[in-house]
């Protein structure tokens, strides 16, 4: 993993914990495996939606300004983000 | 601290009613339309911080972003939008040229689709809670003859309204519709005599309806009271629907 994507992974993880914590939810190790949505991880699609908002506010990148792009998996979002 | 709201198309009409009586309800207002037009300017002068106007068309997707950014950025993420900005064009479906057609769409749906996501991101971002209202009109539920484009319009922001209601309920986001009849507003102007008549013989309270008369119900599903109503569509048409 490149450091760039390191740092954006990082990233990710504090604000998927910001968001857990504001549900009072423990928080968790995030790594590029982590699945976002029917896994584990206490997320929903609206969670999901916030994180995007926060990291479009944080790193000023829209990855989906052009049209959707999948991902399931922390480390595709932060190769999304890393590709902008 | 005043909450605050977001009202397109708050210059005239429907639009300025909802606006002076948000201030006046002690709501912070944030509107916008294609020009100031002649109401608004005293509103500003009398309210100073509390209404904030910028010029937007929200039939284009990057003026109506500017207005929701130039919003945010002055008075603060909203409690609620209220997704009034909308254009009427009359014609027989079949002759009605198809540049009207796109026009209707994408002041009367796409850019309440826009602003509603834009505001809900925010919203969301915020950890929840807030209001979004949509105002669609009769015509949407019943029909008019030279209406169709704009019916389908309008009968789409009633369809956004549920789905949305679902999709944003689980974060304290309340979603409803709010349909008026036949207002006597600049909107209707376009009614010839005969169909004013006909109208107000077919309405059992007798009468079009006023901006006055949809405005209450618009305060009532922006507050507290109304924190569990979602997914509605409130029509105010004086029965002729009933």
């Amino acid at each position: 993993m490149s450091e760039q994507n390191a740092a954006l992974l990082t990233l990710i993880g504090q604000e998927v914990n910001r968001i857990l914590a504001d549900k009072g939810e423990a928080p968790v190790a995030i790594s590029a495996d982590t699945v976002f949505l029917d896994g584990p991880l206490p997320f929903d699609s609206l969670d999901l939606a916030t994180l995007i908002v926060a990291l479009e506010g944080v790193t000023g990148k829209d990855p989906f300004r052009s049209g959707f792009r999948q991902f399931t998996k922390a480390g595709e979002l932060a190769a999304l983000y890393a590709d902008v | 601290m005043k909450r605050h709201v977001i009202v397109t198309g708050g210059s005239r009409g429907l639009g300025l009613a909802i606006v002076t009586s948000l201030l006046d309800a002690g709501y912070r207002v944030s509107t916008c339309s294609r020009s100031l037009g002649d109401a608004l300017p005293p509103l500003l002068e009398a309210h100073g911080d509390d209404l904030f106007w910028h010029q937007a068309d929200i039939g284009d997707a990057a003026s109506t972003e500017g207005f929701i950014q130039a919003a945010i950025a002055k008075l603060g993420v909203p409690w609620g939008l209220i997704n009034n900005a909308g254009i009427a064009r009359e014609g027989i479906l079949a002759t009605l040229p198809l540049v009207e057609v796109d026009r209707l769409i994408q002041t009367n749906l796409t850019g309440s689709i826009q602003t509603a996501r834009a505001v809900l991101r925010q919203m969301l971002a915020r950890g929840g809670g807030g209001r979004i209202i949509n105002i669609s009109s009769i015509i949407g539920q019943r029909g008019y003859t030279g209406l169709a484009a704009y019916a389908a319009t309008k009968a789409g922001l009633d369809g956004l309204t549920r789905a949305l209601a679902r999709e944003v309920g689980r974060r304290r986001i309340t979603v409803n519709s709010v349909a008026p009849g036949y207002l006597d507003t600049e909107m209707s102007g376009t009614l010839s005599a005969g169909q004013r008549d006909q109208i107000v013989r077919r309405t059992p309270l007798g009468r079009l309806g006023t901006a006055a008369d949809v405005v209450p119900a618009i305060l009532f599903l922006l507050g507290d009271g109304a924190a569990f109503i979602t997914g509605q569509t409130l029509t105010i048409d004086g029965g002729i629907g009933c």
